[in-house]
């Protein structure tokens, strides 16, 4: 049997690929030809169909596998956001998740947020630590007795970090300086949301959390942004 | 420009000013945020299970999908924010594939001329589990075909990327995917 000539072009004709002159030649070839108009109408409904195809997540969340690694354990209440010394930081810094929690309470305080430490019974029985008595995994205790020093030790690193950065500004090529300079900015907004969902809540576990994260991801940027500030 | 050891992206922002929550994510875990990289991860791995699902066999695709996500974290540095992170790291997705397709010497007789294809997907009509079908339908297309009609008519590629991704002409991207299509023509619902 012999092949219609035009049944191999008809994957170009659906996808507008022919030249104007051979898509003309094949319309004309449709209106007389049943069975290539029965083949284009098919090969529209594969191509339809391909672009509905669902994406059902893997039955095994591959996470845990990813995470061990790329070295990224599931974090723990203890441990540490150990910042590696760097070249063109000379002074180490270190803070626990519940130094950064507290450190964000007291920014809140100085900043005229809720002074959630200070009032009311459920509050207060956060504030004890520690918090909560059998707190989930990676969630840090808050502990009141560490927020002046946690607090003073932030901002001193982040002033640090910053003088660092500012100081080699003139150094890093302009791209680059914008770059962090929108990144620092998008993580200070994300601090000032969580400080004022913590005004609203001043008692909650996540939020706290969060915030510490995001004040830990802000000294993370800043250390490693001062790292590029090359060695004059 | 001045390499970003630790890989900062421009931050994108969508047309109302709210910034892109992957681009900021991926400026995290390009900082070391393992956190912000397991959103990313969440939000993406559908899509490219999918891909890697529909590209290699079922033995490999658990491992390769994670090879991806790991790749990606050791990439994170490269990526600038010129496009989204999804188009950024499926590409990267495309290359892991088809450097495991390598790797396993499954590039054999992939390009074959004539009417292999169509012979080797059976046609099953008007059964009851016909979604199901055309994927199967996919999975027994020949290596080649099956490439190209994933990267072009799932995936949304074109016959110019797919040949500069494969090393094809762009005609042998296209043949192939006709004789797919041909093929998969017979696993419609009717």
């Amino acid at each position: 049997m012999t092949q219609d000539p035009w049944t191999n072009r008809l994957s170009e004709y659906l996808d507008g690929e022919l030249p104007e002159w051979e898509r003309h030649a094949l319309e004309s070839h449709l209106e007389s030809c049943a069975e290539c108009s029965l083949v284009v109408s098919d090969l529209r409904r594969v191509v339809r169909r391909a672009r509905t195809l669902k994406n059902p997540p893997p039955v095994t969340d591959l996470w845990p596998g990813i995470a061990a690694r790329i070295g990224a354990g599931i974090p723990k209440a203890q441990d540490v956001v150990d910042l590696d010394a760097q070249r063109r930081v000379r002074r180490r810094w270190a803070f626990s998740l519940p130094q950064l929690a507290a450190a964000g309470i007291a920014l809140m305080t100085v900043s005229g947020g809720a002074v959630w430490f200070m009032s009311g019974a459920a509050r207060q029985s956060v504030v004890s630590a520690p918090v909560p008595s059998s707190p989930p995994e990676g969630t840090p205790a808050v502990s009141v007795a560490m927020k002046p020093n946690a607090s003073q030790s932030y901002a001193a690193a982040v002033a640090d970090l910053e003088r660092v950065l500012a100081d080699g500004r003139g150094k890093l090529d302009t791209t680059t300086v914008r770059i962090i300079e929108q990144n620092l900015a998008a993580i200070d907004r994300a601090i000032a949301e969580a400080q004022r969902a913590l005004d609203a809540d001043s008692a909650n576990l996540y939020l706290n959390t969060h915030l510490a994260e995001t004040m830990r991801r802000k000294l993370d940027l800043l250390r490693q942004a001062a790292a590029l500030v090359p060695v004059s | 420009m001045t390499e970003l050891g630790l890989g900062v992206a421009t931050l994108e922002h969508e047309p109302t000013g709210r910034t892109d929550p992957d681009a900021v994510d991926a400026t995290l875990a390009a900082s070391g945020d393992a956190s912000a990289f397991e959103r990313l991860y969440r939000t993406h791995v559908p899509k490219v299970y999918g891909l890697v699902r529909r590209m290699l066999s079922d033995d490999d695709v658990d491992e390769v999908a994670q090879d991806i996500f790991v790749r990606a974290w050791q990439k994170l540095g490269t990526f600038r924010g010129e496009a989204a992170f999804g188009t950024w790291l499926h590409r990267l997705a495309v290359n892991v594939i088809l450097a495991r397709r390598e790797t396993l010497g499954t590039r054999r007789k992939r390009y074959v001329e004539g009417d292999m294809v169509l012979e080797t997907v059976p046609s099953r009509r008007a059964t009851p589990e016909m979604s199901m079908d055309f994927e199967a339908a996919m999975e027994r297309l020949p290596d080649g075909a099956r490439e190209v009609f994933v990267l072009h008519d799932v995936e949304g590629y074109r016959h110019e990327e797919i040949a500069q991704m494969l090393g094809l002409a762009t005609g042998t991207s296209k043949s192939q995917l006709h004789r797919a299509r041909m093929a998969l023509r017979q696993h419609l619902e009717r």
